[in-house]
């Protein structure tokens, strides 16, 4: 907002800023200064403000796309999807997890586990609280884009996880990493399970931990490794063995 | 020209109960202020738009702890576009840059620090539309007020005294942001 109300000592301010002032208009912000006190403090201080502006070198005007507009609407349209939250019945309880069915050559890659840092989880189970906005953006109206874009959601295929436990994953790329987005039902209660992306080099990015319960976990988990750098997403038992991994196209 | 209500409650829905963040009311509200900063921050359009979907993703998944008593919607999207407009440009700015064989770029002896003019640019970015062009056009573009008068139709006495206001407004933001960032 702005205000245009006609001001006859900031207009000759702003003409002493940008050195246009007439004698005779230089004679009349002397007067006007003379009148307050702190008015040539302050337009020294704006002067200074002028001198920092020169690291800017231009403006572009732009304007929103309209692409970008619908986008935007896309998240909108989740929230609408994800409100009220679905009421889903617990999932019997399963069997001790078993060991993976096999590891295939991803497991046969130079592998380094980074420490925890910038490694964060938040999960809970559905039948226990909101947070379902997840399941909003991964109905119908996900926020658009295609794999690798910003905050677009991403469904991955979780395969080699035993039959009593279904598993519901997808990524976001994000600026500052990959975020994993997990529905799984059938962990065993009170199990640790890690989740490790892993990436296009073989290493290893850690993305939190989860404990399994006898509802359905819904989950997010951050790992700091870009989108693009990611190979695939690993979800493993507490004794380091694959329960499940989803491979993730290349962006 | 758009003018953005600072009402620290615009883009909110009434609806306290789930503090709704009305995405679309929002983005119409502060869409091209977000990308201008992005656009001028970045130099890149589609980076830039990247940047503003992440914001508002991300804006519309913290909507529960936004708070209009402690600022306004317009403050809040800013805040957080700025943190990723910064993850994008020091990623950036990681990446070494190839150039041609034989074409060896002269040292820049002015090396101006990288975050200042991100926050100049942002603090332009958060003006209204006719402060920052008279703005722009005077300090950066170096155009008389009689020369931008003959250009826009608008009088030369409004369009200075439009600037003062205009760099009033662009010291009071950095120094929100300076708190901000403290």
């Amino acid at each position: 907002m702005h205000d245009d109300t006609p001001d006859r000592h900031a207009e000759l301010s702003a003409a002493a800023l940008a050195g246009e002032l007439t004698a005779a208009e230089e004679a009349e912000l002397a007067a006007l200064d003379a009148a307050r006190p702190d008015a040539e403090a302050e337009r020294a201080e704006l002067a200074a403000l002028v001198a920092r502006l020169e690291g800017v070198e231009a403006w572009d005007d732009a304007e929103p796309s309209d692409p970008l507009a619908a986008r935007i609407a896309a998240i909108d349209d989740a929230a609408d999807v994800a409100a009220p939250a679905p009421a889903i019945a617990p999932a019997p309880p399963t069997a001790p997890v078993a060991a993976p069915v096999s590891l295939d050559a991803r497991r046969r890659r130079r592998r380094r586990l980074l420490p925890l840092v910038a490694a964060a989880a938040a999960c809970l189970a559905i039948g226990v609280g909101i947070g379902a906005a997840a399941f909003g953006e991964r109905g119908g109206e996900d926020v658009a884009g295609a794999p690798g874009a910003l905050g677009a959601i991403e469904e991955v295929d979780f395969v080699g996880a035993p039959a009593s436990i279904a598993i519901d994953g997808a990524v976001v790329a994000h600026t500052w990493g990959t975020e994993t987005v997990l529905t799984i039902e059938g962990l065993a209660a009170g199990e640790t399970y890690t989740v490790v992306v892993v990436g296009e080099d073989g290493t290893e990015h850690a993305s939190g931990a989860m404990l399994g319960s006898e509802v359905p976990v819904d989950c997010r988990l951050n790992a700091a490794v870009l989108r693009e750098d990611v190979a695939s997403v690993e979800i493993r038992t507490s004794s380091g063995d694959e329960l499940a991994h989803a491979d993730v196209v290349d962006v | 020209m758009r003018e953005h209500r600072d009402d620290a409650a615009a883009g909110v829905h009434a609806a306290a109960s789930d503090a709704r963040f009305d995405v679309r009311a929002a983005f119409a509200e502060h869409g091209p202020a977000l990308l201008g900063f992005a656009v001028n921050a970045l130099h890149d359009r589609a980076l830039a738009e990247d940047c503003v979907q992440e914001t508002f993703l991300r804006a519309w998944r913290a909507r529960a702890s936004f708070d209009p008593a402690r600022g306004s919607l317009r403050t809040w999207l800013f805040a957080i576009e700025r943190r990723i407009v910064l993850d994008v440009h020091r990623a950036h700015a990681r990446r070494p840059r190839l150039v041609p064989q034989g074409e060896h770029p002269e040292p820049v002896a002015d090396v101006r620090d990288p975050l200042e003019r991100l926050g100049m640019v942002e603090a332009l970015a958060r003006l209204s539309a006719p402060q920052r062009e008279a703005i722009v056009a005077v300090h950066l573009h170096g155009l008389s007020y009689a020369e931008h008068a003959a250009a826009t139709g608008v009088p030369a006495a409004t369009l200075r005294t439009r600037v003062f206001a205009g760099l009033r407004a662009l010291r009071t933001t950095l120094d929100e942001m300076d708190a901000t960032d403290a």
